[in-house]
């Protein structure tokens, strides 16, 4: 698929999550990662030395946040980071969404977040959530 | 604050019950407990206590955590998910309880599922520990009990795994004596000792109860060879000679409480000879030294 096909997708996916969100439906997070899946493949087509190739990337770990799955915004951003050329703007602007991402998380739950590291708390759920409950699954 | 997770792999062991009394016990002894029941499927903490009119019950764990969940500006009052129970003696006793919801009732699983749909225990992203931890650490910072003692879910659920590995300083681990029960549990106890923790969080400690025991644990060889595995699992000493000699705790089963469901620690006239009533004190002994 060419980038003009998938930036008509990505449109019609942004909007139709924009859209979920505002009327707060459950299912908004499926959306948002249906826009993570288009934009990472936006990205594949497009290199990180044009802008439209760095707004991909960009968008692509931002929807990963929005649909609350930070495992893969995190590795997302890891793998654009590890791009080779990749420019410090866009490497900046990765780790300043995933630690924005770790505040808000941090200001919903600050009693949590006064005892414990949300990256660690975040580490731990990964574990579970691969391991299934107890990780038993692991 | 000492976090306690009851936990049974098989229900029908006598879980609630046993932290219902165990509840009493601290309170008598003028600890500040907070009971909470996390058995969201089946709750019913709050039918173990005397003296709790159920009519009046409206919030509880479920109705606080999806407020929560939906981004309620400010966080709810947590007295207002939260019961004063009577404490039958003691000075400076106090016990709180808060129930899963106003269970069983249309509002309260209508509740519950608006909750599986907002609040994903096993999200990724950390959402559904920190909610669940954020409400552990306000229990702790502002009911400020000397225990929080919690009904984990049987089974293997998202939120029984969450209350036991993360959540529980020690994990009861209720058990029937067969294999069936055995073997699930040691299954569980295996994962607790393999679990993550966060940091700061000593290793869980865990301690096995034999319950609805009829005359010892069965002496057949898996089990006896299954009880000792256990045991070894659960025995946080490496120094052999340290090594706790207690062997599995029991508790008895008994017709006039395992079927009346009632509490054994305000009946003291009525239940000082109970072999269940001295199997509590002993287990209640070696998990609040």
């Amino acid at each position: 698929m060419n980038a003009e096909a998938l930036n008509t997708l990505v449109t019609g996916a942004i909007w139709r999550a924009e859209q979920l969100e505002e009327k707060d439906v459950p299912a908004v997070a499926h959306a948002w990662l249906e826009v993570s899946v288009l934009e990472e493949r936006l990205a594949q087509v497009l290199p990180h030395s044009k802008g439209e190739g760095r707004i991909a990337r960009r968008g692509a770990v931002r929807a990963a946040l929005k649909a609350n799955d930070y495992d893969r915004a995190r590795l997302l951003a890891e793998m654009y980071g590890a791009e080779k050329g990749a420019s410090r703007a866009l490497k900046a602007a990765l780790r300043e969404m995933l630690e924005e991402n770790a505040r808000q998380a941090a200001s919903r739950y600050p009693n949590a977040a006064r005892h414990y590291n949300v990256r660690e708390v975040r580490d731990v759920a990964r574990h579970f959530h691969e391991g299934g409950a107890f990780g038993l699954a692991a | 604050m000492e976090t306690v997770a009851f936990y049974s792999y098989k229900g029908g062991v006598g879980r609630s019950l046993l932290l219902a009394n165990a509840a009493q016990f601290l309170a008598t002894l003028g600890k500040r407990v907070v009971a909470l029941d996390f058995d969201f499927e089946a709750p019913g903490l709050h039918y173990k206590f005397s003296g709790v009119d159920r009519q009046d019950i409206a919030g509880g764990a479920v109705p606080y955590l999806l407020a929560t969940a939906t981004g309620a500006e400010a966080p709810p009052a947590l007295k207002a998910h939260s019961l004063s129970l009577a404490v039958a003696s003691g000075e400076g006793g106090r016990l709180q309880l808060i129930p899963a919801g106003p269970a069983p009732s249309e509002q309260y699983w209508a509740a519950l599922k608006q909750l599986g749909e907002r609040l994903r225990l096993n999200d990724p992203s950390g959402n559904g520990f920190m909610a669940v931890l954020d409400l552990q650490a306000r229990i702790r910072d502002e009911m400020r009990p000397d225990y929080l003692l919690i009904d984990a879910r049987t089974g293997v659920t998202e939120l029984g795994g969450l209350t036991t590995t993360i959540l529980a300083d020690t994990v009861v681990c209720l058990f029937a004596p067969n294999q069936e029960s055995l073997d699930g549990t040691l299954k569980i106890v295996e994962a607790l000792k393999a679990a993550p923790r966060l940091d700061r969080q000593k290793p869980v400690r865990v301690v096995p109860v034999l319950s609805r025991a009829t005359g010892g644990a069965p002496d057949d060889e898996a089990f006896t060879s299954g009880v000792q595995r256990l045991l070894e699992l659960s025995d946080r000493s490496k120094d052999k000679s340290k090594r706790d000699q207690t062997g599995l705790l029991m508790l008895p089963h008994d017709e006039t409480f395992g079927n009346g469901e009632r509490l054994v620690g305000i009946q003291l006239e009525a239940t000082v000879f109970s072999p269940l009533f001295k199997a509590y004190l002993g287990l209640f002994r070696k998990l609040f030294p």
